[in-house]
């Protein structure tokens, strides 16, 4: 059974069509990436499958149950945690605080939560900036925050929307390692991203969103060269 | 250690106090002192920790001076009794109005608690048969009562002092726990970024419920006090605008989200309600609205929340 | 039917003053996102002004409402300029807390200087009402309604034909984008709280010869306007109006056909209603 099923899952503002009848599966152990051009759907698409937005109709199991309905909250301790695209860090915590917040869900022992946060932030390179506060960070290290954060909540699957964006080149080769080292460590991973290096590189499988409706699903090096998503991209074929 | 020092030296001062002087005045406004912190401890459960400004808060303190007063008239329940009823019933109607207002967020939330808190004075300043509306209510003798085997002089200001030093010591150590706790850890987080704390998998609602809960329970316990020390309620007493906005006032002044903050903010709202009485009777309500000001302005962190950074209290320096 | 009728014109007549300030109240909201609380001061004031100048230099109010509009106007970007400007980029909440403390201050330096005395204005032609139709009105209230409407139009054409009023429109819609667009935001910030006020007071002034004058008067006023601004809609003109008109008529007739205790509950009630079901507005145009 795969670890996450998504079935027709739709969500209709009024008479903007932003997600239809989107269906994909996500297997344990794997690297997801969502593709699409801007305004595709693949946020809400993320929205929906974490609980921050009702869908209009579909289902979403994970492990078999469907999760449709529930509060972000609940999602996330049934086990899916997710980044934000803009990052949201709480600026006026330290670091160590943003992480606790998350690892109180399993832990109610504060000193035992801090410990785990630490272990966290080490996993992401920032255990030295435990006690800085959020808002003096540098975007690249909020975004490793804000998964260190999502981490801490000890998840099966963690949602990446767009990690990578504004990123230097070394922080992009670090924040590709980080997701595979993150893969390696037992969590699977969806991974929203323009960044198609990154894509190909690191995910196992690639599903293509387009005007909402889902365009293609497979291995990045055979989605890459079909049809509709170079369409999609680039407008009509000049081929 | 120092947070252990600083304790012991506000529960040896609350002690010993009122035995400085035999000046009743003066033990008034201790209790009048005390009397504002407790309340200012209980709106900064929420809307200092939680960061959700209720405009509204009078409503439970007014709960529970109600509960106090008619379960002594009608039922003769002995006061102390009353009091802790009073602080369940407000905690318990905290329920279905914190349900309606936590559906609103930020300014839509503080005028959802001003409608209600309205709704409720009119309600209760129109339910005569149960309340004697506008004429309010009154005690005229409270209890005999032995304390160790003495009888209580309920004539001097000494049991009421001690009384209220009990609930506001209640008050603030609650609040420290919080403070420490997750749950403290929680209502900031939902003061910073609502859809943050969600997605770290904190149950908002249900954390502002429990910090609602605690903060009506607080208020009614003071409310029930106030019922018992000036012996007379009415709506506009103890259900009015101007009494959940001097809650907001001593909580923001003093220091949002500080167990020490209600203390700081209660004494200069009484101190300078006294110094104007004596001049212009009505003035001090200018230097509240002129403080809040310069506080907001310049001392977002509270008067008490600034001091705390000059002093050497650590760096868990909670107070 | 008669009842009804009488009934139906005054909670029309007195909701279009409800409007006027309401309107103040939410086009301050729609540019800087701000919830005033001083602003039923700002109405008290107005009230105060035309009480001063009708008992020192025998001025009708209807006229001073010349002075006071451009007093206040400039007043209120004073306020603006110097006080409110600081504190609106630290937040929503931060703006309501300080704006709650300027109230606060104004209304009790006014109880201070005035004392809490109820005060009244008798106009002389005000004594008997007009009875057309067999309906009696009240000749200022007909008055200060027919100056309302003229108040409304001007501000209308103002924010629809003039560019400062464009302006005033595209930063309340974006001030971003507003700004990149060689709008001055701030100086439309000031400007719009000037309008803001001077809306309040005018309806102030055009409300003395028919309440009674005091220095807490505010306080009622603004939680009232607070209930017509959700009614219609946070930020939208038109949905102030007619949640202004939709007030005045639900608290006569509530007055009549009710109980005169509760007429107040009932607005308070269907302001909740409206939060919680509808927090754009009953007409949906809202912004929150």
């Amino acid at each position: 059974m795969p670890l996450l099923q998504v079935e027709d899952l739709t969500k209709h503002f009024g008479g903007l069509r932003a997600v239809t009848a989107l269906s994909f599966s996500l297997e344990k152990g794997e690297i997801l990436g969502l593709i699409g051009p801007n305004g595709a759907g693949k946020t809400t698409a993320f929205n929906l499958m974490a609980g921050f937005i009702a869908p209009t109709s579909g289902v979403v199991r994970l492990d078999g149950e469907d999760i449709v309905g529930l509060k972000p909250h609940a999602v996330v301790r049934r086990g899916i945690a997710r980044t934000f695209q803009i990052v949201k860090p709480f600026r006026k915590l330290s670091c160590l605080e943003n992480v606790t917040l998350a690892t109180f869900l399993h832990e109610t022992n504060r000193a035992k939560a801090e410990a785990e946060a630490l272990r966290i932030l080490a996993v992401v390179d920032m255990a030295d900036r435990r006690d800085r506060h959020a808002a003096d960070l540098t975007l690249g290290e909020q975004k490793r925050l804000e998964i260190a954060r999502a981490l801490g909540t000890r998840p099966k699957i963690l949602f990446l929307d767009e990690p990578m964006g504004g990123l230097n080149p070394t922080e992009l080769e670090n924040a590709c390692l980080l997701v595979q080292r993150i893969r390696d460590g037992g969590v699977t991973v969806i991974l929203v991203e323009h960044h198609m290096k990154a894509i190909m590189k690191i995910c196992d499988r690639v599903v293509v969103l387009n005007h909402g409706v889902r365009i293609a699903d497979g291995a990045p090096q055979d989605v890459v060269r079909n049809r509709d998503v170079v369409t999609a991209y680039l407008g009509e074929a000049r081929a | 250690m120092t947070n252990r020092l600083l304790a012991v030296a506000v529960a040896a001062a609350l002690l010993l106090a009122p035995l400085l002087t035999a000046n009743t005045f003066f033990h008034h406004l201790l209790i009048q002192v005390l009397f504002w912190t407790l309340l200012g401890a209980s709106w900064n459960l929420l809307g200092g920790f939680a960061g959700q400004v209720s405009f509204g808060h009078a409503t439970f303190v007014g709960i529970g001076a109600y509960t106090t007063m008619l379960l002594y008239l009608d039922l003769g329940l002995p006061p102390w009794l009353g009091l802790i009823i009073g602080g369940a019933l407000a905690m318990v109607l905290a329920l279905p109005i914190g349900l309606i207002c936590f559906r609103l967020r930020g300014p839509y939330f503080s005028l959802a608690t001003l409608a209600v808190a309205e709704i409720v004075r009119l309600v209760v300043l129109n339910w005569e048969s149960l309340t004697a509306g506008p004429m309010g209510l009154q005690i005229t003798t409270l209890p005999s009562m032995r304390w160790f085997g003495k009888a209580v002089d309920w004539e001097s200001k000494l049991p009421f002092y001690y009384m209220v030093a009990i609930l506001t010591a209640f008050a603030m150590g609650v609040t420290w726990f919080v403070s420490r706790s997750r749950l403290g850890a929680y209502l900031l987080a939902i003061r910073e970024d609502t859809d943050s704390a969600e997605a770290a998998g904190i149950d908002t609602v249900r954390t502002k419920v429990i910090a609602l809960a605690l903060s009506a329970f607080i208020a009614g316990l003071a409310g029930g006090f106030y019922a018992l020390y000036f012996r007379y309620i009415d709506p506009d007493a103890v259900f009015s605008i101007s009494m959940s906005v001097e809650m907001v006032f001593i909580a923001v002044v003093g220091g949002i989200a500080t167990t020490g903050g209600p203390i700081v903010g209660a004494v200069f709202l009484v101190v300078i309600s006294e110094i104007f009485r004596d001049r212009f009777q009505v003035g001090h309500l200018i230097f509240y609205g002129l403080l809040m000001m310069i506080v907001i302005r310049y001392l977002p962190e509270g008067i008490w929340g600034r001091a705390r950074l000059l002093l050497p209290l650590g760096k868990d320096g909670r107070d | 039917m008669e009842t009804l009728i009488q009934s139906i014109v005054s909670g029309l007549l007195t909701g279009s003053l409800f409007a006027m300030i309401a309107v103040g109240l939410t086009i301050v909201f729609g540019v800087m996102r701000i919830i005033n609380m001083a602003h039923g001061e700002m109405v008290m004031l107005g009230m105060f002004g035309a009480y001063w100048s009708y008992e020192k230099w025998h001025v009708d109010p209807f006229v001073a409402v010349l002075i006071w509009v451009p007093l206040m106007f400039a007043f209120g970007m004073a306020v603006h300029r110097y006080l409110l400007r600081k504190i609106v980029p630290g937040g929503e909440l931060n703006a309501l807390l300080y704006t709650a403390g300027l109230s606060l201050l104004i209304a009790n330096l006014a109880l201070f200087l005035w004392t809490g005395d109820y005060r009244s204005i008798n106009l002389a032609y005000a004594a008997a009402p007009m009875r057309p139709f067999g309906i009696s009105i009240s000749k200022p209230l007909a008055i200060a309604f027919v100056m309302a409407v003229v108040v409304m139009t001007a501000l209308y054409l103002f924010l629809s034909r003039t560019d400062t009023g464009r302006a005033i429109r595209a930063t309340a819609q974006n001030p971003d984008a507003a700004a990149l667009m060689g709008v001055n935001v701030l100086r439309i910030d000031t400007i719009t709280f000037g309008l803001g006020t001077a809306l309040a007071a005018a309806a102030g002034v055009l409300l003395v010869p028919s309440l009674y004058v005091y220095p807490t008067v505010g306080e009622i006023l603004v939680v009232k306007c607070f209930v017509i601004v959700v009614l219609g809609g946070l930020g939208s003109v038109p949905g102030a109006v007619a949640g202004g008109l939709l007030l005045g008529l639900v608290e006569s007739l509530g007055a009549v056909y009710v109980s005169v205790a509760f007429k107040d509950t009932i607005g308070f009630f269907l302001f909740l209603l409206v939060l919680l079901f509808r927090p754009a507005g009953l007409f949906g145009v809202g912004k929150s």
